[in-house]
């Protein structure tokens, strides 16, 4: 280049690259931060749509009802008007509400892991005929909707033949039928393949029997795969509406879920009890949720990712 | 030691052929028996209570009544009167409009925040908290929060309206706008899954080939193109398959916000079932409806893995 240059100086042509390259470096890093802000700014904006909503319910709760429908549109009140939550808790039956969806939500999970760690450590670990068919069953259970299910559940548990009693507003009627998810077992499996082998081999040529292997050897590994799973089947039954809303029809048996929807037609337009029982419901919930964050996006991804 | 007692002695020890087979097909039965064991908890609730009744529920489209009397035979009466109820195919077209938008919309937005949360990572814990919160309310919890956003007279949406000089609207009155509005609370509650879970197939991608790829002078959209979503292929089949079957069986929404209506414009195909079943005694169109339902899910899951499986077998 500097010698076909001629009189042109190697060092100014060096530095005249230098310069070009320097500016367009700047330019480069002017675009990347102003990249950068834009990808802030479209991040925050997305996470107020998420967050905003739930505020917007706050300030109604702590409202008289009528107040809502002052112009111009006041966001803080002007006292904090607590009746609304006083209402909720007396005059309405949520306080057994959340008792059902407690008692509902925690026997779900808990037979389901029991039943499906049970599953997946013979679906990972043993040897049987049949397994590969069985477990193609289970999976390919994962399709069927709820909504094909419900109307042959409904009959079951109302009245089959040779029951005395109905299931229809009993405890063990809402639970069973939901204690068989096909993606639970499936989890345990991944995960219990993902053990290694080794410990359950050396164990065996010890002559320990599999339900001590089982219980000794493979369970305390289980411990996190078992939270992801708890939180999930937890997670799945307390937002459950289509099944609790079939199989209960007193008030007193009523999840939350079923219970709070019922609000609307026992108090049309009084949005202030309304939002008062919603922010109820999601307050106890947020707070669990940042107490174990961690587990909680894990439990949601888990059923997605482990394919 | 003589010869003879040592081999007597051997003979004791040792196992003849068929005694050896016979005593280990004792020890598989034994195995296998204590397979089954482990599985039978599971495995009784599963039958009793997902595959007995996914197969009734197809003897009971031949049926009806059962909700309140048992189920009567009446053969094919059931298919034929929802074969020509316009309803049905209302609710029909409302959940696959619902769902393409839905899916879109969701599919779009949280691949954007995906892409933006793996290229800005400082910082982005508080974002993917805050696009999870909504998944921690239940549907109908989320239907609620859309009534507030919705009403004519303080909700959000029509104060904005009002703010900028245009008139209100009757949101959930008007059926074009109701539909979407369920649209909208099912994006708004499902975005923080799809971004968390494109995120997580993202950082999948093994940074080699990206890089690899940069250095062959392919631009960010050809990186994104030709390298990143072809190896989320599988990830991505598998997201439309749990969207199309989540999203065909919207319900809860429909419920609180709308109820099918107006005039059934937002009447979804769950809607229709629950309605035929238990509200209007209308149980035979109910049980069929539930069986086309069944159709769809599995018609639409095996076209998604034709679509978006058959290229990684053709490469491989």
């Amino acid at each position: 280049m500097a010698v076909q240059a001629g009189g042109v100086a190697e060092s100014d042509v060096l530095s005249q690259h230098a310069q070009e390259y320097a500016s367009a470096a700047r330019r480069h890093r002017a675009f990347g931060i102003t990249k950068g802000l834009a990808a802030y700014a479209t991040l925050s904006i997305f996470a107020l749509i998420a967050i905003v909503p739930f505020l917007y319910l706050l300030s109604p709760s702590f409202r008289k009802s009528y107040e809502l429908f002052s112009y111009p549109p006041k966001w803080i009140p002007s006292s904090l008007y607590t009746g609304n939550f006083g209402t909720i808790l007396h005059q309405t039956s949520y306080p057994r509400w959340a008792l059902n969806t407690l008692i509902f939500a925690t026997s779900v999970t808990v037979i389901t892991l029991i039943i499906d760690t049970l599953a997946g450590y013979a679906f990972a670990r043993l040897r049987f005929p049949g397994r590969g068919v069985l477990f193609g069953l289970v999976l390919g259970t994962l399709m069927i909707p709820t909504a094909v299910l419900i109307a042959p559940l409904y009959i079951m548990i109302s009245r089959l033949p040779g029951w005395t009693h109905s299931g229809i507003n009993t405890y063990p009627g809402m639970i069973l039928p939901m204690v068989c998810s096909p993606l639970g077992v499936f989890m345990m499996r991944q995960f219990i393949s993902t053990l290694p082998e080794a410990l359950v081999e050396a164990a065996r040529l010890d002559g320990g029997s599999e339900w001590l292997i089982f219980r000794k050897i493979v369970l305390p590994l289980m411990k996190p795969a078992i939270v992801v799973l708890g939180i999930f089947t937890f997670m799945a039954q307390w937002v459950n509406f289509l099944w609790p809303l079939i199989i209960t029809t007193t008030n007193d048996m009523k999840t939350l879920t079923v219970g709070v929807s019922s609000l609307q037609g026992q108090f049309v337009t009084n949005w202030g009890v309304i939002s008062a029982a919603a922010v109820m419901t999601m307050a106890p919930v947020i707070v669990i949720f940042l107490m174990f964050q961690r587990w909680f996006v894990q439990a949601s991804m888990a059923g997605a990712l482990k394919q | 030691m003589s010869t003879v007692s040592a081999e007597k002695a051997w003979d004791e020890l040792t196992l003849s052929e068929a005694e050896y087979r016979r005593a280990g097909a004792r020890y598989r039965q034994r195995r296998s028996l204590r397979a089954y064991l482990f599985l039978l908890p599971y495995f009784i609730p599963f039958i009793a209570f997902l595959l007995v009744p996914a197969l009734w529920s197809i003897w009971l489209s031949f049926n009806r009544g059962g909700i309140l009397d048992p189920a009567k035979y009446v053969g094919l009466e059931n298919w034929r009167s929802i074969a020509s109820d316009t309803e049905l195919t209302g609710a029909i077209q409302n959940t696959a409009v619902y769902a393409v938008e839905a899916i879109l919309l969701v599919f779009t937005l949280a691949i954007v925040l995906a892409l933006l949360l793996n290229r800005y990572r400082k910082g982005s814990n508080i974002f993917k908290l805050a696009l999870y919160v909504p998944l921690l309310a239940p549907a109908v919890l989320v239907g609620l929060i859309w009534q507030f956003l919705t009403n004519f007279d303080f909700g959000f949406i029509n104060l904005a309206l009002d703010a900028m000089g245009f008139d209100r609207l009757n949101i959930l009155g008007s059926g074009r706008l109701a539909l979407l509005t369920i649209v909208l609370a099912e994006v708004w509650r499902g975005l923080g899954f799809w971004t968390l879970y494109f995120l997580a197939s993202l950082q999948n991608v093994p940074e080699e080939l990206l890089d690899a790829a940069r250095v062959d002078g392919a631009r960010g959209v050809q990186r994104f193109r030709r390298v990143t979503i072809p190896l989320l292929r599988p990830m991505l089949l598998f997201a439309v398959v749990i969207a199309i079957i989540a999203n065909f069986q919207v319900f809860d929404t429909v419920y609180v916000l709308t109820q099918g209506g107006p005039y059934e414009s937002t009447s979804t195909m769950v809607w229709f079932i629950w309605k035929r079943l238990f509200q209007f005694q209308e149980t035979g169109q109910g049980y069929a409806a539930a069986v086309v339902l069944l159709a769809i899910i599995l018609a639409l899951t095996a076209i998604s893995f034709r679509v978006l499986g058959a290229r990684r077998k053709r490469r491989a």
